[in-house]
């Protein structure tokens, strides 16, 4: 029995060890990287740096247009999750406390919207934007991150808030309220942790989308983020240490953002599958 | 306004903003490209009825095939390799086999906030004939001509992606399985523990009949996850090199975004929803065949 005990402590070390060193040397490997002259790394990827080789930063800041991508990148994400977030809490509102017979075949509606990829619409889309003027217009990027966002997010939102007891809707209801106070000075406040969570989970997703914006602008003006550092991979520039400068910084301020809410976005993932 | 007028006003005026988005945008583009699947149209003039054409071309196209063959293989190391990875690094932490859980914990999941694209070009740098494992194998073997070559086979040069799904995906299993781990009512554990179960003993006969329900469903994700993987394949090789790397995502937006070909597009990302949900059915019926010889 203690043997028995010891085996899996030993496995389950030797497994943590693996997947932890596994996640943390390959970023640890791009940091140094990034503060090498293209020359070293090409003579030998595995030296350590000699001396701390900024310009790389700098370079790809400025030559990559990585500043216009990283305000682009924040625009996007801010606007179009917070809409996502109120429009999923009305929906979420309505799906759960109003029990008319068409909440039902709504909800199923969403459900069924989950299956539906980003992909699957991706051609139809671009001729709809094209023929409505829409492509390669901000407008255009953040009316399909709100509505891939939706279905995920009404699930949530329809969950928690079936879960508030009926009688605070109930007794303000009596008082006078109508139903957008209701929504508004009750099922809002009360729903902070549920809508916290949607908040971040739904702006992680946004910030790192990518073929949206690669497929429906075509303006450097405004481009997102991942789409300015995959132009670091072909024809703009061979060159290594601009590159791995380019991963850095796209990696370093996700790297803060999950060690802050790393319990909100494993909350996000965690309801996906959480059967009640 | 009466109270059931003012009820149904506030209904629908809390869903329609939801609704008007989500058809503008999914619903419609479905039908749209559903219809448009069946015709020819190069995004000019009027769309040429084809019937089936489309379907029985991309069928019967090599390069379709070795793309469908390489998702079904992303397809196999979700369910086979994340999922159940995933599960015994859940496992292992709640039995708090070992100290630091919280860290090891935090540092497995870390790879789920880094967008595709960054992992995607990371990760070319490590396999790539110039890159890292090309400079660690010279360094021991002391072969100075060594070069990484695996993207030159045409079977094997999938293999490197795979490995990079399951690195960016694990961790999310196992958090999802983790959360769900914690509803087991600790008692029933301790009992185990008690009447002298062994560890192996518990996972098998109460930890794993309990989260069936759960495997099943992160099984759906993890298949309809695998069938939109596009993002990482293609900042990371972009099919290439000759196709050897291709996934029916991928070979979608060639053929509509590069050859402009709508139909022919259409069609496959038509494929691509009607792959994923027959294997959603396969899967539901043995899951549930599963959860029957339980009961």
């Amino acid at each position: 029995m203690t043997r028995n005990v010891t085996i899996w402590k030993i496995l389950s070390y030797l497994i943590m060890i693996t997947f932890t060193l596994l996640t943390i040397l390959p970023l640890i490997w791009m940091f140094l990287n990034a503060l090498k002259p293209h020359a070293l790394i090409v003579r030998n990827p595995l030296m350590p740096p000699v001396s701390f080789y900024v310009l790389n930063f700098v370079r790809s800041w400025t030559q990559g247009h990585l500043g216009v991508y990283f305000s682009n990148s924040i625009f996007y994400s801010m606007v179009s999750t917070l809409i996502t977030v109120f429009i999923a809490m009305g929906s979420g509102y309505a799906l759960s406390k109003f029990s008319y017979r068409s909440s039902r075949v709504i909800y199923m509606f969403y459900t069924l919207g989950l299956l539906i990829t980003v992909h699957s619409v991706i051609v139809p889309l671009f001729i709809m934007e094209t023929k409505l003027g829409m492509a390669n217009t901000r407008l255009g990027v953040i009316i399909p991150y709100i509505a891939f966002g939706l279905p995920f997010q009404i699930f949530l939102a329809t969950t928690y808030i079936k879960g508030i007891p009926d009688a605070m809707q109930e007794s303000a209801i009596i008082d006078g309220a109508t139903f957008l106070q209701v929504f508004r000075k009750i099922i809002l406040p009360v729903a902070t942790p549920i809508i916290s969570t949607m908040f971040i989970y739904t702006f992680l997703g946004n910030w790192n989308e990518f073929i949206l914006v690669q497929t429906l602008t075509s303006d450097i003006s405004i481009r997102s983020l991942p789409v300015g550092i995959n132009s670091f991979a072909g024809g703009m520039s061979r060159d290594y240490g601009l590159q791995f400068a380019a991963l850095t910084i796209g990696t370093v301020p996700m790297v803060i953002f999950y060690l802050i809410f790393r319990d909100k976005i494993a909350q996000g993932f965690a309801a996906g599958a959480t059967k009640e | 306004m009466t109270f059931s007028q003012q009820k149904r006003a506030s209904y629908w005026l809390l869903l329609s903003p939801g609704l008007l988005l989500f058809s503008a945008v999914i619903v419609f583009p479905v039908v749209f490209s559903f219809s448009l699947s069946f015709t020819t149209w190069s995004g000019y003039g009027f769309p040429k009825f084809m019937g089936f054409a489309n379907y029985t071309k991309i069928l019967a196209d090599p390069i379709f095939q070795h793309s469908l063959r390489n998702n079904l293989l992303i397809v196999a190391i979700s369910v086979f390799g994340q999922i159940p990875l995933g599960f015994l690094l859940a496992f292992m932490l709640h039995r708090r086999m070992v100290k630091g859980g919280e860290f090891y914990q935090t540092m497995i999941f870390l790879p789920i906030t880094i967008s595709p694209v960054v992992v995607a070009l990371l990760w070319n740098q490590i396999f790539s004939a110039s890159g890292l494992i090309t400079a660690i194998v010279r360094r021991i073997y002391d072969d100075p001509r060594y070069v990484m070559t695996i993207f030159e086979n045409r079977n094997l040069a999938i293999l490197p992606i795979l490995f990079v799904l399951l690195w960016m995906h694990t961790g999310t299993y196992m958090i999802i399985y983790l959360a769900n781990l914690q509803k087991i009512t600790p008692s029933v554990l301790e009992a185990a523990q008690i009447d002298g179960a062994s560890e192996s003993q518990m996972l098998g006969r109460i930890i794993l009949p309990s989260m069936i329900g759960t495997i099943a469903t992160t099984a759906i994700l993890a298949i309809s996850g695998s069938l939109k993987a596009f993002d990482l394949i293609f900042a990371m090789t972009g099919g290439g090199p000759a196709h050897f790397t291709e996934v029916i995502a991928l070979y979608m937006y060639t053929n509509t975004f590069k050859y402009y070909k709508y139909g022919y597009g259409s069609a496959v990302s038509i494929l691509i929803v009607l792959l994923a949900v027959g294997l959603i059915l396969i899967l539901q019926t043995i899951s549930r065949r599963i959860e029957r010889n339980y009961e």
